[in-house]
C-alpha cells in the first residue's frame, strides 16, 4: 500500500504555483487532494437496498437505504417510478422529511431491543411455574384467577419495572395465557389489532393469520380511527375506492374540502402545485389557514363541523340552476343511469302527514321474478309503466346475468327510459314532512312533490321519484308550493343564505363556487373533483357530512370520470395484492370463516366507555320518528349483534367450545343443527350475547395482542377509560357513572370492572405508549430489517421491503415473531395434552354475498321482541362449527394451506379457481417436507415466501389470475370485460422484478378503475364506461337510503345535522381558578409526524417546539390570559393534557388543535388534576357511537371489515384550557405526588 | 536549580511541546483543525468580544515584540528615551491589553451562560481559556503596577533572557530580580504554548494570508506521483 502524503509537506508543496494562466487570475499548483477522498467515500456505500416505511400514513414511497461498515447511514428517495406518460408530471420523487428521518430509529435510545416482562410479572410466573413445573396452563392460572396477584401486575402497567427476558421465556408466558384462555373462557377471548394492512401487509398477515388460527377475532381499524367514511358504503356499496394522486393533475377544477394536502399527503402534493399552472382552479374550504388553503384561489373559512351546512346549499345552486331553471343533457343522462334518481319511493301515512318511506319494489308491484323483495323499480315513459331495470341487487345474487348497468327491462330487456320527475305526468301533487336539524334540535318542513298513485299488493300507495324528493329536500322551488326558497336570500334549509347563519360563508361566495364546480363539470364531462379528509371526517355526523358533500359530484357527472369525483385521503389504504393477502391473512388456506370484529364496538364495550353516555338517542332522531327505538347507543349495539348485523366478539357468555359440546349432548350433529340449538337456546334467554353483560368476567377479552400499532395513546381515543377499565391501572379519568344514561339491553353493574385484560402484548421496535403499558414487549424489526411490502391508492404500484441489514440486537420480524410464538403455542399444547376441539362461531350477514338480501324492505325485526323468529343467517347471525387443533398450529402457520387449491378464491362476490397458482406455488417456493398436517404444502415459513404467495395468488399481481377474474364478473353481469386485463395476462409479479423497479399493477375487479394502457386510476370508471353495477340495492349510486333506521334518525337523504352539543362536564369540575375558556378540541393530523411515529424522534422533535403543542386563537389565548409558549393544561370530564400553547390568528376563534399522537413519552408534565402526568392528546377524548352505523343484513348496509360499522369519532368534544400553575416534571420522588407514571 | 528548572527547562519543554505538537496535530488531524467557530449558536455576544479579544491580542502581540524581541539599544540607537519608550509601551498596551481582557471577559462569559456555547464546549475548550485568563489577566496586572518606569526595566532583564532562549544561549540570571507578576506572567504563557497545539488556537495559523497573494482561481492538479487513485483509508 502506498503511503499517504503528509499533510504539512503538501501544504510546502503549493505555495508555489507550479504555472499561473490569464495575467495571474489563475494558477495551479500542487496543492493537496487528498481532502477530495472524504467526499467521495461519504456516497460510497457497501450496498444499497430498495425498502419502504410501514408507517400508518399509506404514502408508500420507494426508497434507498444506504448501509456502510454494517450501519444504515441513512435513506434517499428512488427515483425509478415508471413514467405517468409524455403529458403528465411523474410520481417521483417521493417522501417526506419524517420518512427521510427513519433510520435515526434504529440505533435511538427508544428502540426495544430485546424481550421484556414486567418485573413484577416475571417474578409470580417464574414462582408459579416452579409450583408447577411442566404444566404452564395451571401455573398461568395459578396467577390471573388470583384476585390479589392479578390486582398487583395490573396496577403496576405504565410504571415501568421492565425486566430483560429470553424470547423462550416470553413467548412460553404468552402462549400459556392464549391457551389457558381458549380452555377456559373460549377462544374468541383472545384478540389481535394491528392497522392498515396495505403499509406492510405481511406483517400484518402475519398477526392476523396467527389469530385466525388461534380462533381469536381481530379488530378492525379504519371504522375505529374514524377514517372510514360511512356514507362511501351508503352511498356505492365500497368501502372506499379513491383516485390515484396524479389523477388530480386530469382535474379541471378542484375542491379541497377538509383535507391539507401539502401536510398529509406531502409526497403527493406537488400533483396538486402542479395542476395549477394547468389552469385548474383550486378552492379550500377548511375553518383555518391550513397549508392546503395556499393552493387555493378561493377560501370558503367555515365554521368547524358546519361543512354539510354549505354542501347542503351549494347542492340547492345546482339543482336550481342546472337541474329545474335549465337542464344539462350531460347530467340528465348520467343521473338516469348510474344514480338512484329515476328510482321510485313511497310515501306513507303517520299521523295524519305524509313522509317519504321505502323503494317500490318488483314485489310490491306483484311482478313474478326471482329476489322480488330486493327490486327497486323506475318509471318507464316508454312504455308508461313501472319497471324493474336491470342492476339491482336482486339481479346480483340470480345470478341470470342481468347484474349490470344497460338501461333494459329485466322481464323483456326492452329499452327503458327513466323518468326522472313525475312532474308533468303526476296524479296529484303532495305535501310532505321532511326532517331538518339545528342547534336547537330536529324540526319539520313543509314540501311538495308530485306524485303517482299505484296499486300494489298492500292496497293502493303514492309514490314519487328519489329525484322529486330530493328537490323538495333541499328546498327548491318548483312552482308546486310547499315551504321552499324563492330565492338564494331565503333563510329557510338548505340555501346559502341559510348556510350563511351557520358556517359563516358568504353567501355569494357559495354560488359563486357552486356555479363554477358544475359549469367546469359541462365543460369538461365531469372533470370537477373534491379532495376529502379528516377535516369533515371524524366528527359524529361525517356521514351526513359526506353524503351532502359527495351529493355535489354525482349533481354534476363527475364520478367515475378520471379527473373528477371525490377524493378521499385519510386512513384510506388500498391493499392492491387483495386475494392473496386475504387468503394469507385470514388462514383461509387452512380454516374459516375468520373471525373479524368491528374495533370501535370492541373498545367502546371492553374500555366501559358505554357506561358514561349522558346524552339520549332521542336528542339526535328525527322529528318525525318522535321517539328513538333506545335511549342509550350500546341498546343499538346489541340490537345489531342479535339481528346478525355487527359482528360481536367475544360472543355469547359461554366459551364456544362448551357450546358446541351442550349442542351435540342436546341430540345436534350437523352444523343446521347446531345453528338451530343456538337460536333456540337465545330465544329462550338460556344463552345471552357477552355485550348484553360486558362487565361479566366471563365476557372479558383476556389476551390483547397489539402488533404494528400504537393502541394506548396513540389510537385509544379515550385514553383514560383504557386505562382504567380494560387496563386497570392509574389514570386520570375525572368522569363518574353515577348519573349516566342506564341502557335497556346490557346488564348494569354498579361496580364497574378494572384491569378486564390478563395481558397485553406489543411487538414493537419502538418503546413508545403501547409498549409502556403492555405486560410483554416483544422487540420487532424495524423497516429496514425484513421482507415485506406495500401499496397504497396514492399510486399504482407495489413497493418491496428489503432487510438492509438484520435485525438488530434480539429483533425479529414480525413474521418470525408470530412464526415463533405458532411454535410455542404447539408446544404448550403438546405438554398441556390439549385435543382437538370443535367450537361454535357466529358471524354476521356479510356485504358481498347472498346474505345481503336477509332482511327485506329495511325493517328491523327484532326476534328477541317476538317479531320474527331467529333464523341463523337470516334474522340473526350466521351460526358455523369449526374444528381447531392447537398442537399443529406451527404446522399450519408456516405452510400454505391445501384450501387454496379446494376452494374458490376471490373478491367482491366473484369466485374462480387458483388451482394452477397453487401448484405453481408448489415449484417455486418448495413443498414442506416434514410428515405433518402440512406434508406437500407450499412452504412460506419465511416472509419472502409468504410475499411470492400473495403476489402469485392476486389478481393486481397475477395477470392470469386477473383474467380469470374478470371473466367470473363477465359471468355475473354478462358483459365484456376481460379485455382489462387481457394485454398483461402473461405477466406474474415477483420480489424480485418489484425489488429492481416498481410496476405498475394489473387492472382487476376488486377494485374500480383501469390501468389499461398506462391510464391513471380512478374509481368506478370501469363502472361508468363498462356498465358494472355498484354493490348496492338499486345498483346505482345512492341519493336515497331507505332502511328504517335511517329514516328514524332523518337520514334517508343528505342533511345537515349540528355538531353535538358537548360540555366539558356534566357533573361536577375541578374548582375554577383565574381565567379560563372553552374551546372545541380537535385533533387533526401532525406536520412532523405520522400518528405517533417520528413524534418522539430527536430530527422531528428539532422543528417545532420539540414536545407537545395545542394550538389556538390570539384572542381566545388572551382571555385566558395564556401567552404564546405558555404550559397548559386541557381538560374535560374524560381527562387532562398538558402541553404548550401555541397561540396563532391562523386558527379562528373557538378551537383547538393538539396535533394528533403526541405521546406521553416525550416531555410531559405533570398535573394537579389527576396528580399525575398530563396524559396524551386522547386524554380528554370518548368515543360517541351512532346508531346508523350499525345497521346491517340491508344491500349496501350488510357488514363489512372495516367496511361498514360505528366510527370512534372524538371531534364533537370541548375543553376547558387554563394556564398550568406550576410545571412539575415529577422527577422529585419526595413530592407529594403519587402514582407517578413512566417516572 | 529551581531557577534553571523554571527559566531554562519549562520553557524549552514549552516550546518543544508547541513546535511538535504543532505538526503532529496537522499531520493527524486534518479535519479537526479549526477555530471551532460558534457564531451559528450565538452571534450578538460573539461579534463583540471576538472583535475587542482579537484586536486587543494583536496590537499585545505587536507590544511584546517591541518591548521583549528588539532589544534596547536599538531604541538608545534611534533616540528613543527610557522615558518615550514606556509612555508609547504604556499608552499603546493598556488600551490593547484592556481590550483584550474585556473581549476575553465577553467571550468567557458567554461561553459559560449561553446553554448551547456550553453544551458545545469541548476540555480543550475550557483549558484553553484557563490559560488565557491567567496570562491576560498577570500580564495586565504587571502593566498596572509597573506603571512607575523607575522600578523595573524588562527591557534589561527579560528581554535579553527571552532572546537567550532563543538564540540558545539561556541565561536564569537574568530573571532574578523580575518581580512576582511577571514571573508568573511569563510561566502562565509557556503554559499556553504547551497545550496550545491540542486545542483551537491552532486556528492563529490558518490565518488567511496567502489570499493577499494568490490568484483568483487556483486549480489543484495531480502530482505525477499522486495521479493513480489513492482512495484507501488512512
Amino acid at each position: 500500500m502506498k503511503r499517504k502524503r503528509s499533510p504539512l509537506t503538501n501544504r510546502f508543496k503549493y505555495i508555489r504555483p507550479i504555472e499561473r494562466q490569464a495575467d495571474g487570475h489563475s494558477e495551479t499548483t500542487y496543492g493537496d487532494r487528498a481532502w477530495e477522498d472524504a467526499y467521495r467515500r461519504r456516497w460510497q456505500h457497501d450496498k444499497v437496498v430498495r425498502s419502504t416505511h410501514g408507517v400508518n400514513c399509506t404514502g408508500s414511497c420507494s426508497w434507498n437505504i444506504y448501509v456502510k461498515n454494517g450501519i444504515v447511514t441513512w435513506e434517499g428517495q428512488q427515483l425509478d417510478y415508471p413514467s405517468t406518460g409524455p403529458d403528465m408530471p411523474d410520481f417521483e420523487p417521493r417522501g417526506c422529511p419524517r420518512g427521510a428521518s427513519f433510520s435515526w430509529y434504529m440505533y435511538s435510545p427508544l428502540r426495544v431491543k430485546y424481550p421484556y416482562i414486567r418485573g413484577i410479572l416475571l417474578d409470580m410466573w417464574r414462582e408459579a411455574l416452579s409450583h408447577h413445573p411442566n404444566n404452564p396452563l395451571e401455573a398461568w392460572k395459578s396467577i390471573v384467577e388470583d384476585r390479589e396477584k392479578a390486582k398487583r401486575y395490573k396496577q403496576a402497567r405504565g410504571k415501568g419495572g421492565f425486566v430483560r427476558v429470553s424470547w423462550d421465556e416470553a413467548l412460553t408466558l404468552v402462549a400459556a395465557s392464549l391457551l389457558y384462555t381458549v380452555v377456559k373462557y373460549g377462544p374468541d377471548r383472545n384478540v389481535g389489532f394491528s392497522p392498515i394492512p396495505a403499509m406492510s401487509m405481511v406483517s400484518h398477515a402475519a398477526g392476523a393469520r396467527f389469530m385466525q388460527l388461534m380462533g381469536g377475532p381481530i379488530l378492525s381499524f379504519y371504522d375505529w380511527y374514524a377514517d372510514l367514511p360511512p356514507a362511501s358504503p351508503q352511498i356505492w356499496g365500497d368501502q372506499t375506492d379513491v383516485p390515484e394522486s396524479s389523477d388530480w393533475y386530469n382535474a379541471g377544477y378542484i375542491i379541497t374540502w377538509g383535507s391539507n394536502v401539502p401536510l398529509t399527503r406531502t409526497p403527493d402534493a406537488h400533483f396538486l402545485a402542479e395542476v395549477r399552472y394547468r389552469g385548474t382552479k383550486v378552492v379550500s374550504v377548511s375553518p383555518d389557514y391550513a397549508e392546503s388553503t395556499k393552493f387555493a384561489d378561493d377560501w370558503l373559512s367555515v365554521k368547524q363541523g358546519t361543512d354539510g351546512a354549505l354542501a347542503m346549499a351549494m347542492g340547492h345552486v345546482i339543482l336550481n340552476e342546472y337541474y329545474v331553471k335549465r337542464t344539462v343533457p350531460y347530467f340528465e343522462q348520467y343521473a338516469k343511469t348510474y344514480t338512484d334518481f329515476p328510482f321510485v319511493v313511497t310515501l306513507k301515512q303517520d299521523g295524519g302527514a305524509w313522509t317519504a318511506g321505502r323503494f317500490l319494489l318488483a314485489k310490491d308491484l306483484g311482478k313474478q321474478t326471482g329476489n322480488a323483495e330486493w327490486k327497486p323499480v323506475i318509471y318507464d315513459e316508454n312504455t308508461g309503466t313501472f319497471a324493474v331495470p336491470n342492476g339491482t341487487i336482486g339481479t346480483r345474487w340470480e345470478d341470470k346475468g342481468k347484474w349490470n348497468l344497460r338501461l333494459v327491462d329485466e322481464e323483456t330487456e326492452q329499452p327503458l327510459e327513466p323518468r326522472l320527475s313525475f312532474l308533468g305526468s303526476e296524479d296529484a301533487v303532495m305535501s310532505i314532512k321532511l326532517p331538518y336539524f339545528t342547534a336547537e334540535g330536529g324540526k319539520t318542513i313543509e314540501r311538495a312533490v308530485p306524485v303517482k298513485k299505484v296499486h300494489t299488493e298492500a292496497g293502493d300507495v303514492y309514490v314519487t321519484t328519489v329525484y322529486d324528493l330530493i328537490l323538495a329536500n333541499y328546498g327548491i322551488d318548483r312552482g308546486i308550493g310547499g315551504v321552499v326558497a324563492r330565492s338564494y336570500d331565503d333563510e329557510v334549509p338548505f340555501t346559502p343564505a341559510w348556510q350563511e347563519a351557520i358556517t359563516g360563508v358568504d353567501r355569494e361566495l357559495v354560488v359563486k363556487i357552486a356555479r363554477e364546480f358544475a359549469d367546469n363539470a359541462i365543460d369538461t364531462n365531469g372533470r370537477s373533483m373534491i379532495i376529502v379528509g379528516a377535516g369533515i371526517n371524524h366528527w359524529f355526523h361525517s356521514d351526513t357530512i359526506y353524503r351532502a358533500v359527495l351529493n355535489l359530484v354525482l349533481f354534476v357527472g363527475a364520478q367515475g370520470v378520471n379527473g373528477g369525483g371525490w377524493a378521499h385521503y385519510v386512513g384510506q389504504e388500498k391493499l392492491r395484492p387483495a386475494e392473496g393477502w386475504q387468503t394469507i391473512a385470514l388462514a383461509r388456506d387452512w380454516v374459516g370463516p375468520a373471525k373479524l370484529q368491528n374495533g370501535t364496538s370492541f373498545f367502546y364495550f371492553a374500555t366501559d366507555q358505554w357506561r358514561y353516555e349522558e346524552r339520549p338517542i332521542d336528542e339526535l332522531v328525527s322529528p318525525l320518528a318522535k321517539k328513538a327505538r333506545y335511549s342509550h347507543p350500546g341498546d343499538y349495539n346489541v340490537l345489531a349483534a342479535r339481528l346478525g348485523w355487527l359482528p360481536s366478539y367475544p360472543t355469547f357468555n359461554k366459551n364456544g367450545i362448551e357450546l358446541y359440546n351442550e349442542a351435540v349432548s342436546h341430540g345436534a350433529r350437523t352444523p343446521e343443527e347446531i345453528g338451530a340449538y343456538v337460536a333456540k337456546q337465545l330465544k329462550k334467554k338460556e344463552l345471552q350475547f357477552a355485550i348484553e353483560d360486558p362487565d361479566n368476567e366471563a365476557n372479558f377479552p383476556r389476551n390483547l395482542i397489539v402488533w404494528r400499532a400504537n393502541l394506548i395513546s396513540s389510537s385509544g381515543k379515550g385514553h383514560e377509560y383504557f386505562l382504567k377499565h380494560l387496563l386497570g391501572t392509574t389514570n386520570g379519568l375525572l368522569n363518574d357513572d353515577r348519573n349516566s344514561l342506564r341502557p335497556e339491553e346490557i346488564r348494569w353493574r354498579d361496580e364497574a370492572p378494572e384491569g378486564k385484560l390478563d395481558l397485553l402484548v406489543n411487538l414493537d421496535f419502538r418503546m413508545a405508549g403501547t409498549a409502556l403499558y403492555s405486560d410483554v414487549v416483544l422487540p420487532a424489526a424495524t423497516w429496514y430489517e425484513k421482507h415485506d411490502l406495500s401499496s397504497t391508492d396514492m399510486h399504482p404500484f407495489i413497493h418491496p421491503f428489503n432487510p438492509a441489514v438484520p435485525p438488530l440486537w434480539e429483533a425479529r420480524s414480525d413474521w418470525d415473531i408470530f412464526k415463533s410464538l405458532a411454535k410455542a403455542v404447539s408446544d404448550v399444547a403438546k405438554q398441556a395434552g390439549l385435543k382437538p376441539i370443535k367450537e361454535v362461531v357466529a358471524t354476521p350477514l356479510l356485504h358481498d354475498t347472498a346474505q345481503e338480501l336477509a332482511q327485506p324492505f329495511g325493517e328491523v325485526k327484532d326476534w328477541s321482541k317476538g317479531e320474527t323468529e331467529p333464523i341463523p343467517g337470516k334474522t340473526m347471525p350466521n351460526i358455523h362449527v369449526i374444528e381447531r387443533d392447537y398442537t399443529l398450529l406451527y404446522d399450519q402457520m408456516t405452510a400454505l394451506g391445501t384450501n387454496v387449491a379446494r376452494q374458490p378464491i376471490g373478491t367482491k362476490g366473484i369466485a374462480w379457481t387458483a388451482k394452477e397458482e397453487y401448484e405453481q406455488l408448489k415449484r417455486r417456493l418448495g413443498t414442506v417436507p416434514r410428515a405433518s398436517i402440512a406434508d406437500g404444502c407450499p412452504d412460506i415459513s419465511e416472509a419472502k415466501k409468504a410475499v411470492e404467495a400473495i403476489l402469485t395468488l392476486s389478481s393486481t399481481t397475477n395477470g392470469k389470475m386477473a383474467v380469470k377474474a374478470w371473466e367470473a364478473l363477465e359471468k355475473k353481469t354478462n358483459l365484456e370485460l376481460a379485455d382489462l386485463a387481457k394485454e398483461r395476462e402473461e405477466e406474474c409479479f415477483t420480489f424480485e422484478q418489484i425489488t429492481a423497479q416498481p410496476k405498475t399493477v394489473i387492472t382487476s375487479p376488486a377494485f374500480s378503475g383501469s390501468e389499461k394502457g398506462g391510464r391513471r386510476y380512478s374509481p368506478f370508471t370501469t363502472n361508468v364506461e363498462r356498465l358494472i353495477p355498484w354493490r348496492t340495492l338499486t345498483g346505482r349510486q345512492s341519493f336515497y337510503i331507505d332502511h328504517e333506521l335511517m329514516r328514524e334518525f332523518g337520514e334517508a337523504m343528505a342533511t345537515f345535522k349540528p355538531v353535538l352539543p358537548h360540555r366539558p362536564f356534566s357533573n361536577k369540575r375541578p374548582t375554577k381558578n383565574g381565567k379560563e375558556v372553552v374551546l372545541n378540541y380537535l385533533t387533526p393530523h401532525n406536520k412532523w409526524s405520522v400518528h405517533s411515529m417520528y413524534f418522539d424522534s430527536l430530527p422531528m422533535l428539532t422543528l417545532f417546539r420539540g414536545g407537545p403543542t395545542v394550538w389556538m386563537n390570539k384572542d381566545d389565548a388572551a382571555e385566558a390570559g395564556i401567552a404564546d409558549n405558555d404550559w397548559i393544561e386541557c381538560f374535560n370530564e374524560n381527562g387532562v393534557v398538558v402541553a404548550r400553547a401555541v397561540v396563532s390568528h391562523r386558527l379562528p376563534r373557538g378551537m383547538a388543535f393538539m396535533h394528533h399522537a403526541q405521546d406521553r413519552h416525550i416531555n410531559v408534565p405533570g398535573t394537579k388534576l389527576t396528580n399525575n402526568r398530563g396524559g396524551t392528546h386522547n386524554s380528554p377524548t370518548r368515543i360517541h357511537v351512532k346508531p346508523t352505523h350499525m345497521i346491517g343484513g340491508y344491500a349496501q348496509l350488510s357488514y363489512g371489515f372495516n367496511y361498514y360499522g360505528p366510527t370512534g369519532n372524538q371531534r364533537d368534544l370541548f375543553v376547558v384550557i387554563r394556564k398550568l400553575e406550576e410545571v412539575d416534571w415529577l422527577e422529585d420522588e419526595s413530592a407529594s405526588w403519587h402514582g407517578h407514571e413512566l417516572g | 536549580m529551581a531557577r534553571q528548572f523554571l527559566w531554562v527547562i519549562v520553557p524549552y519543554l514549552a516550546l518543544v511541546l508547541f513546535i511538535a505538537g504543532h505538526i503532529w496535530r496537522y499531520q493527524r488531524d486534518q479535519f479537526g483543525w479549526t477555530s471551532k467557530s460558534s457564531e451559528l449558536l450565538e452571534k450578538r455576544q460573539l461579534r463583540l468580544g471576538s472583535l475587542l479579544f482579537h484586536w486587543g491580542i494583536l496590537f499585545v502581540f505587536v507590544g511584546h515584540v517591541m518591548g521583549i524581541l528588539i532589544p534596547e539599544p536599538f531604541y538608545t540607537a534611534l533616540g528613543v528615551t527610557e522615558e518615550m519608550y514606556h509612555v508609547i509601551a504604556l499608552a499603546g498596551g493598556i488600551p490593547a491589553g484592556l481590550a483584550a481582557f474585556g473581549g476575553f471577559v465577553i467571550l468567557f462569559r458567554r461561553r459559560l451562560t449561553v446553554k448551547r456555547v456550553r453544551a458545545t464546549s469541548s476540555t480543550g475548550d475550557w483549558v484553553a481559556l484557563g490559560f488565557l485568563l491567567a496570562v491576560i489577566a498577570s500580564g495586565l496586572s504587571s502593566t498596572f503596577l509597573n506603571i512607575d518606569s523607575h522600578g523595573f526595566d524588562y527591557r534589561t532583564t527579560i528581554g535579553p533572557w527571552f532572546r537567550g532562549l532563543l538564540t540558545f544561549r539561556p541565561n536564569p540570571a537574568y530573571m532574578e530580580t523580575v518581580p512576582l507578576w511577571f514571573q508568573i506572567h511569563i510561566l502562565a504563557a509557556f503554559g499556553l504554548f504547551a497545550v496550545w497545539p491540542f486545542t483551537r488556537l491552532v486556528h492563529v495559523f490558518s490565518f488567511p494570508l496567502r489570499y493577499l497573494q494568490r490568484s483568483y482561481v487556483v486549480y489543484r492538479k495531480r502530482m505525477p506521483k499522486q495521479a493513480e487513485p489513492v482512495n484507501h483509508a488512512k
